[in-house]
């Protein structure tokens, strides 16, 4: 390289360079402050957002390694560690939202030519000590793709950047979202709701879903992407069933009905639960945590159930539609995360629109928000 | 199926499924997960025949669909196939228009 060349690239390098520096201080943020109450989202091209949600605004941006998808987040207990599946669903990551660090990953596939991929499915212990994933492995043969068993893989969130299980078991496949209770079980959404014995890896039903047994009900049929962490402590799972009038099971006469599966996550009580005919689709649900007999739901309204009633007693028209429905520990707010780049804030009282959050980059697409207090 | 010929690779599949006896090992999801809900309504029409549960606008279904493969037929899978789908549409509301189509490989 001549002189001349190598002096005109000195600005554009000086530039560059520049440009990557102020980007990363700026990534990097004020730390979050003790007692307040955040929300995170992802987003396009590979961003995690902080809202503080004392004023409804934009904290802090940290940019995230490797590539954007799902963008499903847990929060540790800890109020500080976001851990986001993310990478094409091949990749966890723990990120230190006080300085954008990232401080876990593991690659979860294990070995050579093997593709593994989570379906949205991972969760935290109670105290923050173990990561849960269940692992759907391919191997990729030169000739031929070879589906593996599905694993449940355990990490110690500890092992810092090149994370690799400290125990796997076998899995049921088909599972998807996770939480765990207060006393350490790991409750998956799959065929059925099961729990799990983190340490044996033994599995139970905790709730039948496919195979649940109601008389005059049709099998249930879920959507389930968004392992909303709620206030309320419950792991709530939505579904859709018909109810038939009689034996006759004539489908046309038959109630089509909304309901969910919920696990108390405090005390691993479990229930099954209509809340109202089907009018509209929910892709996410979430219980109020100031009143019990409230279920919030989500898609191109935002609605408001009284469970005990069965009735729908208020809903919102949305700008557009929204995927995953968070709300704030107090209750008093909802917030509406997913698809596009703007979180639109309502009055849980009065469902009245409060304002909307523009984020930089792009759309949320399928990833999860959680609300949390550090 | 003895009126039908298999055309692509899905459909021969399919065929030789039920020449070798093995469809019951095909059970029915009632939990989705990727790739494989193709016939779940949604894209076209919604679960009650009408449009009014679809995602308004469709734009804002565009990744949610296109990330997790949920209907590889209609929005390409940006989870295994075609992961830069969208490398230049990061905002589905705004760069649709950069959004193509795209078309598989024939086998060799």
């Amino acid at each position: 390289m001549d002189n001349k060349r190598l002096t005109s690239l000195i600005p554009a390098a000086a530039l560059v360079l520049g440009t990557a520096l102020s980007g990363t201080v700026l990534a990097k943020g004020p730390a979050l402050k003790e007692g307040n109450e955040y929300m995170i989202v992802a987003n396009y091209p590979n961003n995690m957002h902080v809202i503080d949600l004392q004023t409804d605004s934009l904290y802090k941006s940290c940019d995230l390694p490797d590539a954007f998808g799902p963008g499903v987040t847990q929060m540790a207990p800890d109020g500080k560690t976001a851990y986001i599946l993310n990478n094409r669903y091949e990749d966890i990551y723990g990120i230190n939202l006080d300085n954008c660090d990232i401080t876990f990953h593991a690659k979860m596939s294990l070995q050579k030519n093997e593709r593994t991929k989570s379906i949205f499915s991972f969760a935290l212990s109670p105290d923050g000590s173990e990561l849960y994933a269940v692992q759907n492995p391919t191997m990729l043969n030169r000739d031929h793709y070879r589906v593996q068993p599905a694993r449940l893989a355990v990490y110690d969130t500890g092992s810092g950047l090149d994370a690799k299980p400290v125990r796997t078991f076998p899995s049921p496949r088909q599972v998807t979202v996770m939480q765990t209770g207060a006393d350490g079980t790991l409750y998956m959404a799959g065929a059925d709701i099961y729990k799990v014995d983190v340490n044996t890896g033994e599995v139970g039903v905790a709730i039948p879903s496919r195979n649940w047994e109601r008389p005059l009900y049709a099998p249930p049929d879920v959507l389930n992407a968004w392992p909303i962490q709620a206030p309320s402590k419950d792991f709530t799972i939505l579904y859709t069933t018909a109810k038939f009038q009689d034996e006759s099971y004539n489908l046309d006469a038959a109630d089509w009905i909304y309901g969910f599966m919920n696990i108390n996550l405090e005390t691993g009580e479990t229930e099954t639960t209509d809340f109202g005919p089907i009018t509209e689709i929910y892709f996410s649900g979430v219980r109020s945590p100031k009143d019990p007999n409230l279920v919030f739901g989500v898609l191109n309204r935002l609605a408001k159930y009284d469970i005990e009633k069965k009735e729908l007693i208020a809903a919102a028209e949305l700008d557009h539609s929204y995927y995953c429905v968070a709300i704030n520990h107090d209750g008093s707010k909802i917030y509406l995360g997913g698809t596009f780049n703007d979180v639109a804030i309502y009055d849980a009282d009065s469902m009245e629109k409060l304002g909307n959050i523009q984020l930089p980059g792009g759309d949320m697409a399928i990833s999860t928000s959680q609300v949390f207090i550090r | 199926m003895k009126h039908l010929k298999a055309i692509n690779n899905k459909a021969q599949l399919l065929s030789q499924a039920v020449a070798d006896d093995s469809v019951e090992e095909v059970v029915a999801m009632s939990s989705l997960a990727g790739c494989t809900a193709t016939t779940d309504p949604g894209w076209e029409i919604d679960a009650f025949g009408g449009v009014t549960s679809l995602c308004q606008p469709m734009e804002a279904d565009l990744y949610g669909c296109a990330d997790p493969c949920w209907w590889p037929a209609q929005v390409p899978d940006m989870m295994n196939t075609y992961p830069d789908w969208n490398k230049d549409a990061m905002n589905s509301k705004e760069d649709w228009r950069n959004l193509g189509t795209v078309f598989p490989n024939d086998k060799k």
